[in-house]
């Protein structure tokens, strides 16, 4: 066992090494990676600050307020791009024919879909720390020891919300052959509703933002507790759910691996 | 439990049924797929069973959609059988994956498991930390792979610029990186030039000969076939038709050998008339005949044409695999030869 766990760890070291020469290999592409996600943030972060210059606030929340929602949503979310992105590639693994030898290699498959080299650099995971950095001063967060657990719990179990969600679409790919609608649909879902707060949403949004895609505990929940905002106009919920947000990811995640177990079994490949 | 049986590959009543709901045409029928319960079952493998020694090369053989690809995905756990049992290295694939995983290799002709985007040689130091191959072990095997691939000339190029026979010789060195016990080859050899199959071919011989490894060999070119194996397993249909020596299969199989005679003078007046020969085609001074072998001689048969007109030259030629196997799967095994002794 102690070997299998060596043998995992110096495989994800090689793993980073691999996407490093890979950056190098082609660093246009990369820089052009670089620019799009700047000017992607800018634009999302742009079209906050247009709505919010309409009102002066939205349900108590000042336009500060909305820009540190979308920054302690960036964290979970590109922990999650940093680190798991390739699990978006499950698909086209297993209609190539690729994903069967990743079950013939003594690694966990999981794992391995996880640490397939490509271009992945935690590039986009800098740029949110830097908006994360302005958002909090943008607030006036009041730093303690408690807001520094609970920012590293909310990220940390909002990049596994973020995860599950992905692993769980990855996984019906051992079923249906083609599905990428249906993670882009998802991935558009979260970018669009996670951008304002919870409670100007109907009940029927908030139930899904808060149960079935859980992505309100990336940022929304946690964002009430530490900008000490309780009852919303029309929408009362606990204040301390922002607490929960490891709670959720963990049961997310064990979900979601449970029904990627079940899939493996299920796997019959292509073809013959 | 395996020293009581010395196989390194058992396999018993291999069967993989695939399901899948049957399909309808055009856009509605599409539609109605997505709620249909109404199931195809296709056979892919069915009753399979064999056993091998460490150390055999096995060639495994059969026509597109026989089977071929079933079976060695359940031997190498990437399928788990509907029915049926095996053991790989004394572990069943399916159940152990990572512990089979350690004792085998795959090489899959049509798909590399080569780093696309760098060089070589950054795919086999991820190989060598993916499988736990000490250092030692690793700078040995590159030499030797080196040697016997000659990998050194391009080890540095990134794999997207590789030939394809490169690029395969590359494949194989990475399949071997940890030493597998027993090697899956699914069609190794697809699209290479002579060159390039001929330098694998002596790879696989030299591994099989220095190290026992095992080797089983699933290809449509049964050159490599008959150059590499001495045992062939034939399945069709899902279904094993054959197990045994190549030698075997032709001397029941393939029992007439074809003799081509070319004489001084026109080769029309002459006629044989011997049991166990036929005229297969006189083409002006050249007669080619067939004749069994058991029942005819050789000598006897040439000296019976010499009598009739000058001889200029004689060959003989043993029947080739190709054909005997292309009559095995056309007419069925009991009919393309005599009964079983």
């Amino acid at each position: 066992m102690a070997d299998a766990g060596a043998r995992h760890w110096s495989a994800y070291r090689e793993f980073w090494r691999l996407n490093f020469l890979t950056l190098m290999e082609y660093k246009v592409n990369f820089f052009i990676w670089l620019a799009f996600t700047i000017v992607y943030h800018g634009v999302a972060l742009g079209a906050i600050w247009i709505m919010m210059s309409r009102f002066p606030s939205m349900n108590g929340w000042h336009w500060q307020q909305v820009f540190f929602l979308y920054a302690l949503y960036m964290l979970g979310h590109t922990l999650n791009n940093t680190f798991f992105f390739t699990i978006g590639e499950v698909p086209d693994l297993v209609r190539e024919g690729r994903f069967d030898r990743l079950l013939v290699r003594p690694l966990d498959p999981l794992f391995q879909v996880l640490s397939q080299p490509g271009q992945i650099w935690p590039d986009e995971l800098v740029i949110a720390l830097i908006v994360f950095i302005l958002a909090q001063g943008a607030v006036h967060l009041q730093w303690s020891s408690s807001t520094v657990v609970l920012l590293v719990l909310a990220t940390l179990g909002g990049a596994y919300i973020d995860f599950a969600i992905q692993l769980i679409i990855a996984t019906l790919s051992f079923w249906v052959v083609r599905l990428d609608a249906l993670r882009w649909v998802v991935m558009s879902l979260e970018n669009d509703f996670t951008r304002y707060p919870l409670s100007i949403y109907n009940r029927a949004v908030r139930i899904m933002l808060a149960y079935v895609f859980p992505f309100a505990f990336m940022n929304y929940f946690p964002a009430t507790v530490l900008l000490h905002k309780s009852a919303e106009v029309g929408y009362t919920f606990n204040p301390q759910l922002g607490w929960l947000t490891p709670v959720v990811g963990a049961v997310w995640f064990a979900a979601a691996y449970s029904f990627w177990r079940l899939g493996l079994n299920k796997y019959q490949g292509t073809g013959s | 439990m395996a020293a009581a049986i010395n196989m390194i590959i058992q396999a018993s009543h291999l069967t993989k049924q695939f399901k899948s709901v049957r399909r309808k045409e055009g856009v509605l029928g599409t539609l109605a797929t997505l709620f249909s319960h109404d199931y195809e079952f296709k056979d892919a493998v069915t009753d399979v069973s064999f056993d091998l020694e460490p150390g055999e090369l096995v060639g495994y053989i059969g026509p597109n959609g026989a089977g071929k690809s079933t079976t060695i995905k359940m031997l190498t756990g990437i399928l788990v059988p509907t029915s049926g049992h095996c053991t790989v290295n004394g572990i069943v694939p399916w159940q152990d994956r990572q512990a089979n995983g350690r004792g085998i290799g795959v090489v899959f002709g049509q798909r590399t498991q080569l780093y696309w985007d760098l060089p070589l040689v950054e795919s086999f130091r991820l190989l060598k930390a993916i499988y736990g191959v000490s250092q030692a072990s690793y700078d040995r095997h590159l030499k030797k792979f080196s040697e016997l691939l000659g990998l050194d000339e391009f080890m540095r190029t990134p794999v997207r610029q590789l030939s394809l026979g490169q690029r395969m010789r590359g494949d194989f060195a990475a399949a071997m990186m940890h030493e597998p016990a027993v090697v899956f080859l699914d069609e190794p050899t697809i699209g290479l030039d002579v060159v390039a199959k001929e330098a694998i071919r002596n790879f696989i011989a030299s591994v099989n000969k220095e190290r026992g490894t095992t080797f089983i060999l699933t290809t449509h070119d049964l050159n490599d076939v008959e150059k590499l194996c001495a045992r062939i397993i034939l399945i069709d249909h899902g279904r094993k038709l054959y197990d045994g020596s190549i030698d075997a299969i032709k001397k029941r199989y393939g029992p007439n050998r074809l003799l081509t005679a070319d004489f001084l003078t026109d080769a029309a007046g002459v006629d044989i008339r011997m049991p166990g020969v036929a005229v297969l085609e006189r083409d002006g001074q050249r007669i080619r005949l067939e004749f069994e072998r058991e029942r005819v001689r050789a000598d006897e048969l040439i000296v019976a044409l010499s009598r009739q007109a000058d001889l200029k030259d004689v060959t003989i030629a043993e029947p080739e695999l190709e054909t005997i196997i292309r009559q095995i799967y056309e007419r069925g095994l009991d009919r393309s030869g005599p009964a079983p002794q």
